[in-house]
């Protein structure tokens, strides 16, 4: 189909080859590097994998590969070789002719990579257009739609009218996929294309990648910071430290003897969920610190097609739980499921419609002025963005001793000893009492708003996504403080997340979520050990780890998106995605069975000695680390 | 469509009470303020007794609240009432002239005045602001795509220059120039549409500052969008990403610019340049309405222009809900 395009290269030639790239970047103190010497091969057909962490110049090295490097970057050095031309040479029009055509891009951003102005099928017809000129719009339109029907988006020709923010973000990374491949490119290079999504859908998306990779026998190019992710694509890995390649493997050699210190480092990085030994959750009292009653909140849309109409989105559905004093819970589901919703209910920005939430025998809902502000004291949200809930004009110290103002808990000259002593608690250095906030990581940021909430000595925090923007490093410092300041303080965590590992680590109980519902309830052991249900296993079964896992991709892996909550299925609202539903599971809503004196639980009909066996995870590449599993159990 | 029919009838009805109040308001105003109007209706000659007398004749000695209702009921109907001071020929009447009795047929109607001035006004408005635009949209666009260059620049100390001439003086020099000196182009009153034009210029020099800066910052802030730059990386060529969707992009804040701040700007405008000019248009007839204290005519006047007021800031909002579905309305 090449239409004015440089040379074909040779079969089995190298595609793509890159030499002694480098690219600085520019600042006020001179030149810094980004990426230096990095030299790489892309074969036909071949999927090569880059592994790096944020900071490692990875999608810096990924815009270099389309010559898409902007002020303040520039190209220092180095070559890139495509067709036997030289990529970075080449005079601008003749590398938009290449563009979109032989080598498309897809980014990490789905969501934000269309005009949110005009209906996501338009687009792609203007592209299709644009690239193979002179098809005619009534013919790129059912090509449009028929692609988008292959790659499972369902009612294509309905979904072709809507408008980007009405794609979900694993939707949007669908149909840019299409977008990218419907010029057949030679080349694909994929940034990140799995990061902002949901864990099942990106085990969907991989899945697509590789079949359409198959059949249009495009080479791609996939960068990824999880090394998870990458191991499950590519058939070679770079690994980028700080822009410079220090591996290049074929992927399972790579995983099996990485040679490097730093992929060693790596490796050992990610997170394991079945093979590490979780530290056993702190005892919790039997005390219950909140109670949550069948609460359920649903909001009212206006509805654009019918005339004073609105619908009714149901966001949470009768969640009840408990927490004890001392204990972590954890909420994982993913995006969509209610979670953010119940965040807002438990922490009192929003009140149920129906239920109670008590905490320590009261209800949150009836409370107003003074006593709301007292409860808010012993009951704090942390939310994820570190970034804007720091104000930048006031210095760090009066940040903190802000809420101890607001709550006039601590006489005027007390507070400055007061806060320090928090700062000092969480890991601040006193001297940055005075200073702005301008210059502190994203980790400090984080201290700084536990900091903030800490010093109102509360009895709950509730983090929602708290660490989430975090990398392993600060997220496991992090976490050490919180359990220190549990011993200390005897303080509960509700931990809302969809971080499986993470929630693997720290949890004594966990709340599986799934379309505003509970659907499995359990210890955090039993949970992964033995999921019973099918959500929950297939949850399980799309996270990307480098261990075996005990519920394989194939058996649980999803189809489709979860529905709108605005038409919920009657019946199991899981019924439509569940591999193992039956007749029964479309008439009867299967109510939350608490079969433990804990209050576990799990909604379905089916046993779980149903479900297929849980395939214990093999003593194979690893060592022997896998069998914590006697170890641990409670 | 279902959605149009609910925007409309829901901005509609809020736009009927938003009008409502401010007719109410002005009206009140109107009342409360020192001067009897009757007096200036029948000029400061006549005996109490014939003041008292028409006044209770035209119900001006009833209740506000009483008078309020029976105005909008006229209003409902059309009918504005008349003005206090013009004769049916359309001069001022002004007192003095019927102190025998007052009969109100003998004065202009206001809706026949503002029907008479409207379409000059109109034409004035419209062409100043396609004056305006035609200057701003090459402008702020280039402007918009070289952020930081000279365009950018250029555009910069254009609508500063602008905007810091005050259109007094602005008129004055452009009639010295194109008028006296030159002899292009007619200045003063309006004898046909060349006299339009220097007026038009006035005010186009006054609205196209806020549209030069407004076009240039919503271009610039949509080439720093990731649609942008994904869109050419995509395969699309510059060109068309700055034709199609940049520029429909820039139009949502351009549109609540102008709903929001160019009207209210264009309304003001107006009168100055009608006034300055002698142009027979609403702002001039209010103006003298004013200085007359011809009251009927101020608070039709005021009444038309929230309503034009409410009916922009509608089209305006229906706009934008139209190009950016994201919007809630
Ligand atoms: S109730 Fe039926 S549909 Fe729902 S999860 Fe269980 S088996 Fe699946």
């Amino acid at each position: 189909m090449a239409l004015g395009s440089p040379p074909v290269p040779r079969p089995e030639a190298p595609l793509m080859e890159v030499r002694g790239l480098s690219v600085a970047v520019q600042t006020a103190s001179g030149p810094r590097p980004v990426l230096e010497g990095v030299s790489l091969t892309v074969a036909p057909r071949a999927v090569l994998g880059i592994i790096g962490e944020s900071g490692s110049g990875k999608t810096v090295l990924s815009r270099a590969l389309v010559n898409w490097i902007r002020p303040p970057l520039a190209v220092t050095a180095g070559t890139v070789r495509y067709g036997g031309e030289d990529l970075l040479a080449l005079p601008e029009a003749r590398m938009a002719a290449l563009r979109g055509r032989e080598i498309a891009y897809i980014g990490a951003n789905p969501t934000s990579a269309l005009d949110p102005t005009v209906p996501v099928g338009h687009q792609l017809v203007e592209k299709l257009c644009a690239v193979l000129p002179g098809t005619a719009r009534r013919d790129a339109r059912a090509r449009v739609v028929a692609t988008l029907d292959a790659v499972r988006i369902p009612s294509p020709a309905k979904r072709f009218e809507e408008y980007p923010f009405q794609f979900s973000g694993g939707m949007m990374q669908r149909a840019l996929i299409v977008d990218a491949l419907v010029s057949n490119p030679r080349l694909l290079i994929a940034d990140n294309i799995t990061q902002p999504l949901d864990v099942t859908v990106a085990a969907q998306i991989l899945r697509l990648l590789r079949e359409l990779q198959k059949e249009f026998a495009t080479a791609v190019v996939f960068i990824s910071s999880a090394l998870g992710i990458v191991s499950e694509i590519a058939d070679d890995v770079i690994v980028l430290d700080r822009g410079r390649v220090v591996e290049e493997r074929p992927t399972g050699a790579l995983l099996r003897s990485p040679e490097h210190a730093y992929t060693r480092e790596l490796i050992a990085k990610v997170p394991r969920i079945w093979s590490g030994a979780a530290r056993p959750p702190p005892p919790a009292d039997t005390d219950v610190v909140l109670d949550v009653r069948d609460v359920e909140r649903t909001y009212e849309v206006r509805d654009r097609s019918a005339i004073f109409a609105t619908r009714r989105v149901r966001a949470v559905r009768g969640v009840s739980f408990t927490v004890r004093r001392g204990e972590n819970f954890a909420i994982i589901g993913e995006s969509g499921c209610g979670k953010s919703t119940l965040s807002r209910l438990l922490s009192c920005l929003e009140a149920p419609d129906r239920g109670q939430i008590l905490f320590q025998g009261t209800d949150i809902a009836t409370l107003g002025g003074r006593d709301l502000l007292a409860l808010r004291r012993r009951f704090q949200l942390l939310l994820q963005d570190p970034y804007n809930a720091i104000a930048a004009h006031s210095a760090i110290g009066a940040t903190i001793a802000e809420p101890l103002r607001i709550h006039g808990l601590v006489p005027r000259r007390h507070l400055r000893a007061r806060v320090a002593e928090v700062m000092a608690e969480v890991g601040l250095a006193p001297a940055l009492y005075d200073q702005l906030p301008a210059g502190l990581s994203a980790g400090q940021r984080q201290r700084v708003n536990i900091a903030r909430a800490l010093v109102l000595e509360p009895e709950m925090l509730i983090l929602d996504e708290t660490l989430s923007a975090l990398d392993q490093v600060e997220q496991a410092k992090l976490l050490d403080l919180f359990e220190r300041l549990q011993t200390r303080r005897g303080i509960s965590y509700v931990y809302i997340s969809h971080d499986l590992a993470m929630v693997r680590r720290v949890s004594a109980r966990i709340a599986v979520m799934y379309l505003g519902r509970i659907v499995e309830l359990s210890g955090n052991h039993a949970l992964f050990a033995r999921a019973s249900h099918p959500y929950t296993r297939a949850l399980l079964s799309a996270v990307p780890t480098v261990e075996d896992k005990p519920y394989p991709t194939a058996t649980y892996l999803l189809e489709g998106e979860p529905p709108d909550p605005i038409d919920i299925p009657p019946g199991c609202s899981f019924r439509t995605r569940c591999p193992f539903a039956f007749g029964r599971c479309a008439t009867d809503d299967p109510a939350l069975l608490a079969t433990g004196p804990d209050g576990v639980g799990r909604a379905c009909h089916r046993d779980a000695d149903d479900l297929p066996a849980v395939v214990p995870p093999a003593a194979g590449q690893g060592g022997g680390a896998r069998q914590a599993e006697g170890a641990e159990a409670p | 469509m279902a959605f149009a029919f609910e925007f409309f009838l829901r901005r509609l009805s809020q736009g009927v009470v938003i009008v409502v109040l401010v007719a109410f308001v002005i009206f009140t105003l109107l009342r409360v303020v020192p001067g009897d109007p009757i007096r200036i209706i029948l000029g400061p000659m006549t005996p109490a007794s014939v003041l008292e007398e028409t006044a209770r004749a035209l119900g001006l000695r009833d209740p506000i609240l009483v008078q309020f209702g029976r105005f909008m009921g006229e209003v409902a109907t059309g009918d504005l009432g008349r003005s206090f001071i013009r004769g049916l020929q359309g001069g001022s009447a002004g007192g003095s002239q019927d102190v025998a009795g007052y009969s109100p047929e003998s004065r202009a109607s206001v809706a026949g005045l503002i029907a008479t001035a409207l379409p000059y006004s109109l034409q004035l408005a419209g062409l100043g602001v396609a004056f305006a635009l035609l200057v701003a949209f090459p402008i702020g666009i280039a402007a918009g795509l070289r952020a930081g260059r000279w365009p950018d620049r250029l555009g910069l100390y254009a609508s500063s220059f602008f905007v810091s001439l005050p259109n007094i003086w602005v008129a004055v020099v452009l009639i010295f120039l194109l008028s006296a000196k030159a002899g292009l182009l007619p200045a003063i009153g309006y004898q046909g549409f060349a006299y339009t034009i220097i007026p038009a210029m006035v005010l186009a020099i006054e609205l196209s500052p806020v549209m030069i800066r407004a076009i240039s910052v919503a271009v610039a802030a949509n080439l720093g969008e990731a649609y942008y730059d994904a869109g050419i990386v995509r395969g699309l060529s510059r060109r068309t990403m700055v034709a199609r969707h940049v520029l429909r992009n820039a139009a949502v804040p351009l549109l609540n610019l102008f709903g929001a701040q160019m009207i209210g700007m264009l309304l003001g405008g107006l009168f100055v340049v009608e006034y300055i000019f002698s142009y027979p248009g609403i702002g001039m007839l209010t103006i003298s309405a004013v200085f007359q204290r011809d009251f009927p005519v101020i608070q039709a006047v005021a009444i038309l222009a929230s309503g034009v007021l409410v009916a922009i800031n509608m089209l305006v909002d229906f706009a934008s809900t139209m190009i950016d579905r994201r919007l809630k309305f």
